[in-house]
């Protein structure tokens, strides 16, 4: 209790510090900005002062950006000493154990940005927009993709992994004149890219061959990741899960038509699916097990440049499938962990993990990251990155494209605090009804009812306010140009 | 009984400090460890997430935390799959565990070997069953592969995917991993049977079975009562398995009580509700206790009595 | 059917019935310990490798040395402390066991010779036991931090005493009880102390009881994991909690090294399990068997 109220002291104290030599720094920005931005974040960081950062971060993709640690010790004396690692999807509810201890020990998270408003609500992280200033660094991303990092007009994060979800069809399947004839002669129409998640389920219908080591379809449907394909169902319905007065919606025409949608994929899913994770699914992609499927855009990297690829080549990129549900054909993608280095606001040397998060996020830098000689989990963010011809190299040219193109229709998932108790209600649900524990109208309802329990708790009003941010993370383009 | 008075040293201040230093490290341990009990107390009666500021600050909320609790359909589904979880799992321990140990009873040529072959689960780290387990249990897996070869035909069961087999799964993996305890602890139980009775019974020309279940059994029942309690209990508390191989899923199928405790606390940061479903899981646990202390307790003195040497103790 | 034959049946039987037992034991160790020894493409196949021709010690130099191999995701090992871990798991299930066992051999002698503690209160200290950890851990959390014994060593040792105290308390008071009051009796005649009559004459009596509980405990604390995914963060890692950060790489599970470091994990309470075996059967009875 004692150190906690000390640490909202030091708190104060330091946010004082920035009032005072805020004003200062800015008035000497336009020398500052003479320089390159990395000159200008190491001088800030110097200044700072020295530090050993400890991050909570995967080791998985810690790897890719440890370099740039150890570069920037050397220059400005702040570096990362010691990392707890854990895995991207455990990282979530560890940071909200931090914030319950308050503890100043973890420098820097590295989490899924759709954590921001628990977090924000939370009080463990520090907004990042005055160090942003100081440095002069602004958040490149295409479209409405920085709001992503925003919560109540402040941005809290910068991203490292800009995971956008994109369609994969396997091209050798789909251009070859046998198929093609078999596939218009049983639906009556030429086997085309999908445009609509029928189409798709038709085409994965085509070529389920289980007999043949062929899945028709390939994405989660495990209880954990298998809510992040429903999203795209459901936003593309035109759906949203709240109303302006924070009554659940999922419950509706579109709540139904995604849940028919998402169970339909069962037929033409490996029947291991309700238990299958990203290290069993990516294989069947990789390996050639897999004829079409939505899945994050680093399979396309792996597809393509990873040396035990069987299928280098061999697939058709392109934006998921949306629906005309709505009355026109309105695509979703999602954007599920958007993984992005958040700052302690307990730590007493946030100053220089907030600096640290900067050097990571230059484009120079964060071309690196993304582009590492061997393999990487970090996809591309940053408007630069998806021009750039290392980044082009990594990915093929038509992954690119369809990147490129996502990031104009790609969502949040529930972007609220409580995020993780949404999305989990939700998620337990659907899983249900996918193997058949209970019905898809009772996944609706029961989600809806357990939701307004949560809402209660946390409490209308201030979810409200967290409504302006979630909606502003919505696009506002139905199909890419 | 060992008893005081059998200890002829005088009584007085030494004596008292003498037990109280025996005393002393658990009683400063409990001490120290006090108050996160009263901290948990708290939170059962004060509505708090994390959401809502300070933990000082929250609200009195009098029982309204545990009627909450006792009101979510999904902490009594919990509760349902705990039970079944516990019965099941330490009833199959203790048929495999019993039956091993009537196998195992006199011995054998290779009697070491097998012996220390079956302790063996019991000294696995959990998690690493779960893993271990995981790689078997693959529909195109090593279990499914043997299967097939002793059947002679293609099984393709997907252990951990369908609601009633994942359930089945975790099951057998909780058998697995503590029969060997039962095992052990059957083993002494048969071995401190008196050989007398069961010549006795032969020279009566009893036949196997009521030599067992007239004669062995009935002697054995403290053990037996010892057994399946604390199976139970353990098994009633068990998490690292079934979150490192299913998380609850499929579905909400292996959503036990741990499970749900550490969702509702580690995930939606629920600390209160979390709180009072502890508080609930514990007060039944120690309902389970009790009557499984005096049902202990009860067989204790009769085992004290029959054992009690003419002379010694009192 | 005569007595022989019924005799050779019931034999056949017993026999088949602990041969399918061994097999259904020894069968997962045996694929983890052969998996662990296979090279990357033969972790997963169907049908299932069940004896590898090339078998090979990159998994465990990976795993253990921290040596990068030629698979991509491989790498990632190298980010990991696995030897650190194995120095923390050491230090924190060897310490928190000798403590344990004993405070608990002490409470035992107490017990057993001045009672102080009630039967009813000997059943209440089980109780200790049957709180399942995740019931405290939220406030205990909070304690931690205020405390700043987060992420330590000495805060785990203390909660692992905690929970281990009940089992050590009962299962050395078995071995205590079976001691003759002579014994002490003939000692206090010599004029030997409290504390003397319990090292020098109780201890060695029941040495082997000792060391069965000892190595029992070292088997729950060397395994517990909740806890230690809980309350340790950067400084403090332990092997269970570091197995489990392997899962979850892109290439598909990477069995191997799992495997590699489950191993690990496992074959320093095996080889204590061998030790042990003949203890474990007396120690494990709770007083509730007497001899």
């Amino acid at each position: 209790m004692k150190k906690a109220r000390l640490s909202r002291r030091s708190f104060l104290k330091g946010a004082m510090a920035t009032a005072v030599t805020g004003p200062w720094v800015l008035r000497f920005r336009g020398v500052a900005e003479a320089g390159p931005l990395e000159d200008r974040i190491i001088a800030a960081a110097k200044k700072a002062g020295p530090a050993d950062l400890n991050g909570m971060i995967w080791s998985l993709y810690y790897r890719n950006m440890k370099r740039l640690s150890d570069e920037f010790k050397e220059k400005a004396g702040v570096g990362v000493k010691d990392i707890q690692d854990l895995s991207i999807f455990v990282i979530p509810q560890r940071a909200m154990a931090e914030a319950v201890s308050r503890s100043p020990k973890i420098d820097f998270f590295h989490i899924d940005s759709n954590m921001i408003p628990s977090l924000a609500s939370a009080g463990l992280i520090e907004p990042l927009d005055g160090y942003m200033a100081e440095v002069g660094y602004k958040l490149e991303m295409l479209a409405n993709f920085p709001s992503f990092m925003k919560y109540k007009g402040k941005t809290y994060g910068i991203p490292t992994d800009g995971n956008v979800h994109i369609q994969y069809v396997r091209k050798d399947l789909a251009e070859n004149p046998e198929e093609q004839k078999k596939f218009s002669d049983k639906y009556g129409k030429p086997l085309a890219f999908p445009k609509t998640w029928e189409d798709s389920l038709q085409i994965a219908e085509h070529f389920h061959r289980p007999d043949k080591n062929l899945l028709g379809y390939a994405g989660l449907r495990n209880r954990a990741n298998g809510v992040t394909w429903w999203y795209m169902n459901f936003y593309s319905a035109g759906g949203f899960p709240f109303n302006d007065d924070l009554e659940p919606t999922i419950n509706t025409p579109a709540g139904e038509y995604a849940m028919d949608i998402y169970l339909r994929h069962k037929k033409v899913s490996h029947p291991e699916a309700p238990n299958w994770g990203t290290p069993q699914m990516i294989p069947q992609f990789t390996q050639g097990n897999a004829a079409t499927g939505q899945y994050w855009d680093g399979t396309a990297r792996q597809i393509e440049s990873d040396p035990k690829s069987k299928v280098k080549g061999k697939f058709l990129y392109g934006i998921v499938p949306g629906s005309t549900f709505s009355g026109k054909l309105v695509h979703r993608s999602i954007s599920s962990p958007l993984a992005a280095v958040l700052v302690n606001r307990y730590s007493p040397r946030k100053r220089q993990a907030a600096l640290m998060t900067l050097y990571w996020g230059t484009l120079s830098n964060s071309i690196e990251i993304v582009t590492h000689p061997t393999w990487v989990f970090h996809d591309p963010w940053h408007a630069g990155h998806m021009t750039h011809p290392k980044v082009i190299e990594r990915y093929s040219a038509p992954a690119m494209d369809a990147i490129a193109k996502s990031m104009q229709i790609t969502t949040p998932p529930i972007y609220l605090t409580g995020h993780i108790e949404f999305q989990d209600v939700l998620g337990k649900h659907i899983a249900e009804a996918y193997i058949g524990q209970i019905t898809a109208k009772q996944a609706l309802t029961q989600t809806e009812a357990a939701w307004r329990k949560l809402i209660a708790q946390i409490g209308k009003a201030r979810l409200k306010e967290d409504l302006v941010s979630y909606k502003a993370a919505m696009p506002t383009v139905d199909l890419p140009s | 009984m060992a008893n005081a008075q059998t200890i002829a040293r005088k009584p007085g201040r030494g004596l008292l400090v003498f037990k109280w230093t025996l005393l002393g490290p658990l009683f400063g341990l409990l001490l120290f460890i006090l108050p996160a009990f009263l901290l948990q107390l708290y939170f059962s009666f004060h509505s708090w997430t994390i959401y809502l500021g300070s933990w000082w600050d929250a609200e009195f909320a009098g029982l309204g935390v545990f009627r909450d609790v006792l009101t979510d359909s999904r902490f009594w589904w919990a509760a349902l799959r705990s039970l079944i979880f516990a019965s099941l799992s330490t009833l199959g321990c203790f048929v495999a565990g019993f039956a091993l140990a009537m196998a195992m009873h006199r011995p054998f040529r290779g009697h070491s070997l097998f012996y220390a072959v079956f302790i063996l689960p019991m000294l696995t780290v959990p998690v690493v069953i779960a893993y271990t387990f995981e790689m078997l249990l693959f529909q195109r897996g090593p279990i499914n592969g043997i299967l097939s070869t002793i059947l002679m035909t293609n099984v393709n069961v997907t252990w951990l995917a369908q609601p009633p087999i994942a359930v089945f799964t975790v099951i057998m993996l909780e058998i697995w991993n503590w029969t060997p305890f039962v095992f052990i602890i059957m083993l002494a139980g048969l071995s401190s049977l008196p050989p007398e009775l069961d010549e006795a019974a032969q020279v009566l020309g009893a036949s196997r079975w009521r030599i067992f279940s007239e004669v062995q059994l009935p002697l054995l029942r403290p053990v037996i009562m010892l057994a399946l309690i604390l199976r139970f209990l353990e098994a009633m508390g068990e998490f690292p398995k079934t979150w490192a191989l299913l998380q609850g899923g499929p579905g909400s199928a292996t959503e036990t009580v741990p499970v749900y405790l550490f969702l509702t606390t580690w995930q939606y940061f629920h600390i209160s509700r979390g709180a009072a479903m502890s508080y609930l899981v514990l007060i039944f646990m120690i309902l389970i206790v009790l009557l499984g202390i005096r049902l202990l307790r009860r067989e204790k003195q009769t085992i004290d009595a029959i054992h009690a040497k003419p002379g010694a103790g009192e | 059917m005569n007595r022989r034959t019924k005799r050779r049946i019931a034999a056949a039987f017993r026999f088949g019935f602990l041969g399918a037992s061994l097999f259904a034991v020894g069968f997962p160790i045996y694929w983890m310990i052969i998996t662990s020894f296979k090279p990357d493409n033969e972790w997963f196949t169907w049908p299932p490798i069940y004896w590898s021709e090339n078998w090979t010690l990159d998994n465990y130099r990976v795993v253990w040395l921290g040596i990068q191999a030629r698979i991509t995701a491989q790498e990632a090992f190298t980010m990991q402390k696995p030897l650190q871990a194995l120095k923390h798991s050491l230090a924190l299930a060897l310490i928190s066991t000798t403590l344990s066992v004993a405070f608990g051999t002490l409470i035992a002698y107490g017990v057993s010779r001045y009672r102080i503690l009630s039967d009813r209160r000997m059943f209440n200290l089980l109780m200790l036991r049957m709180i399942p950890p995740i019931v405290v851990a939220a406030p205990l959390t909070l304690y931690y931090s205020a405390l700043n014994l987060l992420d330590t060593l000495t805060g785990l040792v203390i909660v692992y005493v905690i929970t281990t105290i009940p089992y050590t308390v009962w299962m050395t008071k078995s071995f205590i009880d079976e001691i003759p009051h002579e014994m002490e009796q003939a000692a206090e005649i010599l004029g030997a102390s409290r504390w003397q009559t319990i090292w020098e004459v109780i201890f060695p009596l029941i040495r082997s009881g000792v060391v069965a509980t000892f190595l029992f405990i070292l088997i729950l604390t060397w395994s517990e994991y909740l806890l230690a995914l809980i309350l340790s963060k950067v400084d403090v890692v332990t092997l269970p909690v570091q197995l489990s950060k392997y899962e979850g790489t892109t290439e598909g599970r990477v069995y191997g090294y799992q495997a590699a470091l489950a191993v690990g994990v496992t074959l320093p309470l095996i080889v204590i399990g061998c030790f042990i075996r003949k203890h474990l059967v007396r120690g494990f009875t709770f007083g509730m068997v007497k001899r």
